[in-house]
C-alpha cells in the first residue's frame, strides 16, 4: 500500500476488449449506430480521419440523444472542416434543438473558407434566427469580409434582434467609417430601448475617446 | 510614461485608450474565460504594445483587426502566452491539492473495489514539480495512503523536461513553497542552493513522453481517477482544445476528476464535464 | 434585493441588462455561457438568473436543466429571455425550468418589475 515504484510491475492500464467493428470507414459507420454511447463516441472520433464520412455524422447529429456523442461528431467535423461539413451543418441552424443549433454556429466559425461564400444567403434568410445565427457565426469568422458583412446587417436588417446582434458583435470590430450607419439605426427603431443602448455602446468602443 | 528620452524619439509612441482596452477585454475574456481587473490595465497594455512593435503594428486598431482575423489564431496564441504567467515550483496552486487528499480522493474510493488501485495522471508535467507535489501530498497529508495503492503517472511532450523530471534534482525557487520540514525529509541539500529527492519518491513516478493531441500516444492512457491538467489548454487553438478535452474525458473513469489551472475553465472548451464545487476548489467530473 | 447572475454570450446585452438590474437594486454578476454560469452560481448565491437561449459550448435550456438538477441550485428563480420566435421557446424554457419567459429585447421597466416581484417572493417562502 502506498505510491506504486516505477519498478514494480503496474497495472495493465488498459482493458483488452472485444472488437465488434472493423476499424475501416465501413466497420465505423456501422458502429457509429451501436446501442452503446461509448462505442458511438469512439465510431465518432474515429471518422475524424474519413473524410468521407461527413454526411454519416451530420444524419447521426440530428438524432443522436447522447451529449457526449455529439461533442465527439462536432470535433470530427471540425477536424475534417471541408465544405461538405458546412454544408452538413447549415440545415441545423433552423432546428429545434438549441444545442445543435450552437454547435452548428461554433464549428462553422471555425471554417472562413468553406462558410465565406455561404453568408450571404443566410444573412437573407426569411427567418431572423438564421439571420442570428450567420451573424454569431461572422463574430469568430476569420474572414476579412466579416465586418462589413455584419455592417450590411446593421444597414439593411428589418428585426431589431438581428441587427442589435450585428452591433454588439462591431462594438469588437467596428471601424469608424461605420460609425453613421451605426448611429441611423436609432432612427429605425425608436422606441426601443434597447436598440439606444445598444448603438450608444458600440460608438463608445469604436470611436474612444483617443 | 511621458519620458521621451532621446533614445526612445525614433520609436514612435504607441497608446491603448480606454476604449480599445475595453474591447480587448471584452475579446480576451470571450475567448478565454480570463477577465482582466482594471488593476491589470498596465500590464496588458504594456504587453499589447510589445506585441504590437514585434508584428510591426503603429496602432491597436489595425493590430487588433490583425489579431481577430488572422486564420492560424498563432497571434491570439502569442498573446495568451504573454498574458498568462506560466511557472512551475512545488506546491504550486495547492489548494487544488488540498482538494485532492481532503474530497476527490475520498469519492473516488468510494467507487472502488477495495484494493483496487487509485490513478493519477499529471500532463503536462514539465520538470516534475507538480506530479512529485501530488507525491509528497498524498504521503503527508492523505491519511489513507496507507490502505490503498496510488499509481502515479506523469508525462510531457518535451523530453528535455522529463529527463530534468526524472533527475529530481531542483533550485532553491522550485522548492521554496515547500514547509522546512518537508524539505528536510524527502530532500538531500546539494551545492548551489539546489535540491535532490530522495530516490523513493523519483521511484513514484511513472514519466512517459506522451503528446497530448496525437491520438497515437493518448490511446495508452486510460482508466485514471484523476487528472491534473494545469495551465495548459489556455494555449491550445480551438480544435486542440477539443481533441484535447476529448482525450482527458475518455482517459478518464466514470466519475473521475479533471483540475484545471487557476485562470483556465472548461466553460470555453466543452461541456462534456460536470462541475463540482468543493470546498477548496471548483473540479471537473467525467458523469458516473 | 439580492444578486442576479446574468448570462448571455452578447456583451452588449449583459451591460444593459446589467444596468437594468443594478437600477433596480440587485448585484450583479455576468457568465458567458451555460459552463461558466453553472462554475458561478456553485460558488456565489444567487437570488435571480437571467438566462439567454442560445449561448456556445452550453445552451440556456441545457443549464436551466442542470440548475434545476442541482440540489444546492434548484431553487433560484430563472428568468429565460430569448431572441427567438416564441412559438418555439416558450414551451422549451418552461420545460427546462424557467420561471418566467421574456423575449428580447426586453422592456427595462418590465425587467425590473419581474425581477424584484420573483426575488421578492423568494425571500418570504
Amino acid at each position: 500500500m502506498g505510491l506504486v515504484k516505477r519498478a514494480e510491475h503496474r497495472a495493465a492500464p488498459s482493458r483488452p476488449h472485444i472488437r465488434k467493428y472493423g476499424r475501416d470507414l465501413q466497420g465505423l459507420l456501422a458502429q457509429l449506430h451501436d446501442d452503446q454511447a461509448k462505442a458511438r463516441r469512439w465510431a465518432a472520433r474515429d471518422l475524424a480521419a474519413h473524410t468521407e464520412a461527413v454526411s454519416a455524422l451530420c444524419e447521426r447529429l440530428q438524432v443522436e440523444p447522447d451529449p457526449t456523442v455529439r461533442e465527439a461528431i462536432f470535433g470530427s467535423l471540425l477536424t475534417i472542416g471541408t465544405e461538405a461539413v458546412a454544408e452538413g451543418l447549415i440545415p441545423l441552424l433552423r432546428g429545434e434543438d438549441a444545442g445543435l443549433r450552437n454547435g452548428a454556429v461554433e464549428i462553422l466559425q471555425q471554417l472562413p473558407d468553406a462558410v465565406g461564400h455561404r453568408i450571404a444567403a443566410l444573412l437573407a434568410d426569411s427567418d431572423p434566427d438564421v439571420r442570428i445565427f450567420a451573424v454569431d457565426i461572422l463574430q469568430d469568422l476569420a474572414h476579412p469580409d466579416a465586418p462589413a458583412w455584419m455592417l450590411a446587417v446593421v444597414e439593411a436588417d428589418e428585426h431589431v434582434n438581428v441587427v442589435t446582434t450585428a452591433i454588439d458583435r462591431l462594438a469588437e470590430v467596428g471601424t469608424p467609417e461605420m460609425v453613421p450607419a451605426i448611429q441611423a439605426v436609432k432612427d429605425r427603431f425608436p422606441n426601443e430601448p434597447f436598440v439606444g443602448f445598444a448603438v450608444d455602446t458600440a460608438l463608445k468602443r469604436i470611436l474612444g475617446n483617443g | 510614461m511621458g519620458h521621451s528620452g532621446v533614445a526612445r524619439e525614433s520609436v514612435p509612441e504607441i497608446r491603448v485608450t480606454d476604449a480599445e482596452f475595453e474591447r480587448f477585454r471584452d475579446y480576451f475574456y470571450r475567448k478565454t474565460g480570463i477577465r482582466f481587473e482594471d488593476s491589470k490595465r498596465y500590464f496588458v497594455d504594456k504587453r499589447l504594445i510589445q506585441r504590437m512593435r514585434q508584428v510591426g503594428h503603429e496602432g491597436f486598431r489595425e493590430y487588433f483587426a490583425f489579431v481577430r482575423f488572422q486564420a492560424s489564431g498563432k497571434e491570439f496564441q502569442e498573446l495568451v502566452n504573454l498574458m498568462t504567467v506560466n511557472e512551475t515550483y512545488f506546491f504550486r496552486e495547492e489548494y487544488q491539492l488540498k482538494c485532492m487528499v481532503n474530497a476527490l480522493m475520498g469519492e473516488v474510493l468510494h467507487h472502488k473495489r477495495s484494493g483496487e488501485t487509485v490513478r493519477i495522471w499529471s500532463v503536462p508535467c514539465s520538470t516534475g514539480e507538480e506530479p512529485y507535489s501530488i507525491a509528497l501530498y498524498l504521503l503527508e497529508f492523505w491519511d489513507r495512503i496507507d490502505e490503498v495503492d496510488v499509481e502515479i503517472v506523469a508525462s510531457d511532450i518535451d523530453t528535455q523536461a522529463l529527463e530534468k523530471a526524472r533527475a529530481g534534482v531542483f533550485s532553491r525557487r522550485s522548492v521554496s513553497h515547500l514547509p522546512p520540514w518537508i524539505l528536510k525529509k524527502y530532500f538531500e541539500p546539494l551545492a548551489g542552493g539546489y535540491h535532490r529527492l530522495c530516490d523513493d519518491l523519483r521511484a513514484s513516478v511513472d514519466f512517459r513522453r506522451v503528446n497530448l493531441c496525437d491520438p497515437r500516444d493518448t490511446r495508452g492512457m486510460r482508466d485514471f481517477d484523476v487528472i491534473f491538467c494545469r495551465n495548459l489548454l489556455i494555449y491550445f487553438d480551438e480544435a486542440s482544445q477539443r481533441r484535447a478535452a476529448e482525450t482527458l474525458y475518455d482517459a478518464l473513469n466514470p466519475g473521475g476528476f479533471v483540475l484545471l489551472g487557476h485562470s483556465e475553465s472548461m466553460s470555453r472548451i466543452t461541456s462534456l464535464f460536470k462541475v463540482r464545487r468543493f470546498e477548496d476548489a471548483i473540479v471537473y467530473q467525467k458523469p458516473l | 434585493m439580492g444578486r442576479a447572475l446574468i448570462v448571455d454570450d452578447a456583451v452588449t446585452v449583459r451591460m444593459y441588462h446589467r444596468q437594468i438590474l443594478e437600477g433596480a437594486g440587485f448585484e450583479v454578476d455576468e457568465a458567458e455561457n451555460g459552463v461558466e454560469a453553472l462554475e458561478r452560481a456553485l460558488v456565489v448565491p444567487y437570488d435571480l438568473l437571467l438566462v439567454d437561449v442560445n449561448m456556445p459550448k452550453m445552451d440556456g435550456y441545457t443549464f436551466l436543466k442542470e440548475v434545476r438538477s442541482t440540489p444546492e441550485l434548484r431553487a433560484i428563480p430563472a428568468i429565460m429571455i430569448s431572441t427567438e420566435a416564441e412559438r418555439r421557446d416558450r414551451e422549451q424554457a418552461y420545460r427546462a425550468g424557467a420561471n418566467l419567459y421574456l423575449v428580447k429585447p426586453v422592456r427595462p421597466e418590465a425587467l425590473a418589475l419581474r425581477a424584484t416581484l420573483m426575488t421578492a417572493r423568494g425571500e418570504s417562502r
